[in-house]
């Protein structure tokens, strides 16, 4: 047997010989291009928050915030102007419940299916499907709602007045199917990630599949399916392509899903592509509308992240 | 501390205690008959024959590999859940073929419980761990009254009374253990499998599972597989020795080498593998 080439080695017991013998510069370079990465995205978001203050602080100078926040009327860009956004915030949340309605139980539906009764062949068909759905861009959505699901809600209504050409029903609907794939993946790999001994401990007590499903898993992976359903609820708030092309664009104070409505985010691509001069009121309210819509997302992540503290499962 | 070991240590066995020298009793829970168990194209345990009384404890030793677990998870039909696992030949429970088409496993678990390797409370309240199979089973009684019983019959209730609202994941890994049994006979079942349920705990938490045994073994039917010989030959009345063999193809399966009272095994198998294997001289 030969010996094999060792590293050179300072011998025991001389001066400093525990010390690192090669400088890791390789190790060091690595380290600062992971950290850059980490913080282009923080830094971004709070660019994107700092950009959004002095115009939307000026528009605030202007009107009134109360006024703003409780205004029933939303005419910003026309004489004499009304600043009430209140009907902007409902509709965006109409529409969202509607998205919310379809997307959680068809979404967790799927989830649960998928990590707990399917076998592997049908995952591995079903999970690439749901990924395609994801990368479906959401203009083609819009249109499909439009073209598609408008017309036939109109042709097929039961009773009374049918939808209108724009209306809120069709636009949550199409953007709730559009939602499902993100939930359904997120939800399942939260799912899968329960360890299979707390399974095998339900069905030796005598569970049902279900009853493993609901009793054990769910719990066990409730804070990733809160953070699907959270980041659910972030792109529907977000969306902005299927509201303005089939939700339309009239301000409306309704909570009547039949009836078009202009969500916050279709106001700002509305007036966003429109020629407002920079520093005018009417510039200044895309800004404080942003900011609003911020806000509104950032207190519902805070209260999923209080939720899950609270009910979440945790297992080791 | 420890029971006393029936064995002196390496040294010959001492005169069988009463218990071990009587027959098996006559009451039979399971009898298995030309079981063997394929994991996808593999057999990894053929052709095993053997009797399982009630009310006794019937350990299962072996070497690793050798298809303890899997002919464990053939009683309960926990084998259901591994998707390519295939179940072949009789076991039959009191009569009735376990693998028939109209028998429901979700019935025979809630009437053979198992207990696991690892200890695997659920992440809830010890309480809650407690009630988890009964609710599943549609239990209509009073809740609390059916945690403590149990909780007592388990000798963990003054360990745990004034812990049942905190998390099971809290305690040791020998109280999570015996709540993990506790757990089991809530549902009132009537055998226990159990694999290996000390390996993962010290010498004193083991001796708190053994004495426990002992005691459900009054009432349940239980089967336990284990690699630590002391312990068969402390708490069981009959061990069965299982050993892997090699067919004339070159096959690799797992065989149930010898079946009897844990005394008679121990003192004076009828088998040179199994005295072998518990004399420490392997392969
Ligand atoms: N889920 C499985 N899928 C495929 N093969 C398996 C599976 N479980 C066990 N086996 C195989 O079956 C054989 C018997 O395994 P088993 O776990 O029953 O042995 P064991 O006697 O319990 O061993 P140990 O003492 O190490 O627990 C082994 O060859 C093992 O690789
Ligand atoms: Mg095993």
């Amino acid at each position: 047997m030969t010996a094999r080439p060792q590293r050179r080695r300072t011998a025991p017991g001389s001066p400093g010989f525990l010390r690192r013998s090669q400088s890791r510069w390789s190790e060091r370079a690595v380290r600062v291009l992971l950290v850059a990465a980490a913080l282009v995205s923080v830094l971004t978001t709070i660019g994107i928050v700092v950009a959004l203050i002095p115009p939307a602080v000026e528009f605030f100078g202007k009107v009134d915030f109360g006024a703003f926040i409780t205004g029933t009327d939303w005419s910003p860009l026309f004489e004499p102007p009304r600043f009430g956004v209140l009907p902007l915030v409902t509709a965006t949340l109409v529409i969202t419940v509607i998205a919310l309605l379809v997307a959680v139980p068809l979404g967790l539906g799927a989830a649960v299916y998928l990590s707990e009764y399917a076998g592997h062949r049908v995952r591995g068909v079903f999970k690439p499907v749901l990924e395609v759905l994801a990368g479906i861009p959401t203009v083609v959505y819009g249109f499909f709602a439009l073209r598609a699901i408008t017309p036939f809600l109109q042709r097929s209504w039961p009773g009374g007045d049918p939808p209108e050409v724009f209306n809120a029903l069709s636009a949550g609907f199409v953007m709730g199917i559009m939602i499902i794939p993100t939930i359904a993946s997120l939800a399942e790999d939260s799912m899968a990630a329960v360890p299979r001994p707390l399974r095998d401990g339900a069905y030796a007590l005598g569970s049902s599949r279900m009853q493993v499903s609901t009793r054990v898993v769910f719990p066990a992976a409730l804070s990733g399916i809160v953070a699907a359903v959270v980041l659910g609820i972030s792109r529907a708030i977000g969306e902005t392509m299927i509201v303005a092309i089939a939700a339309g664009g009239r301000p409306n104070l309704t909570l009547n899903p039949l009836e078009g409505m202009q969500t916050m985010t279709a106001f700002i691509a509305a007036a966003g592509i429109g020629d407002l001069p920079t520093g005018s009121t009417g510039y200044q309210t895309i800004f404080a509308v942003g900011l609003l819509l911020f806000a509104l997302t950032l207190v519902m992540n805070l209260i999923s992240i209080r939720l899950v503290r609270r009910y979440r499962e945790v297992y080791e | 501390m420890n029971p006393p070991s029936r064995h002196g240590p390496g040294g010959t066995p001492p005169p069988l205690p009463a218990h071990l020298a009587a027959p098996p009793p006559s009451e039979t829970v399971f009898e298995v008959g030309g079981l063997s168990v394929f994991y996808g194209g593999h057999e990894a345990v053929r052709d095993v024959n053997m009797n399982i009384g009630a009310r006794q404890i019937t350990a299962m030793i072996g070497p690793s590999g050798c298809g303890k677990s899997t002919v464990l998870r053939c009683f309960n039909r926990m084998n259901d859940l591994l998707p390519d696992a295939r179940v072949v030949g009789k076991v039959r429970y009191h009569n009735e073929d376990l693998y028939s088409r109209e028998v429901d496993p979700i019935e025979v678990r809630r009437r053979i419980g198992m207990v696991f390797q690892k200890p695997n409370p659920f992440p809830k309240s010890v309480y809650d761990n407690i009630a988890y199979g009964p609710r599943v089973g549609g239990f209509r009684g009073n809740l609390d009254d059916l945690v403590e019983e149990t909780l007592t019959h388990a000798a963990l209730w003054d360990e745990v009374k004034d812990k049942l609202r905190t998390s099971a994941l809290a305690l040791s890994g020998g109280q999570q253990q015996r709540l993990c049994i506790a757990r089991t006979i809530a549902v009132e079942p009537e055998v226990i499998l159990m694999d290996e349920p000390c390996s993962s705990l010290d010498p004193i938490a083991t001796a708190k599972i053994e004495d426990l045994m002992e005691r459900l073994a009054q009432q349940f039917t239980i089967v336990v597989v284990t690699h630590n010989m002391q312990q068969a030959a402390r708490v069981s009345e009959r061990t069965a020795f299982f050993g892997s063999e090699i067919d004339r193809d070159g096959v690799r399966h797992g065989r149930l080498i010898e079946l009897d009272e844990t005394g008679t095994l121990f003192s004076n198998p009828s088998d040179h593998r199994t005295e072998d294997y518990i004399s420490g001289r392997f392969g």
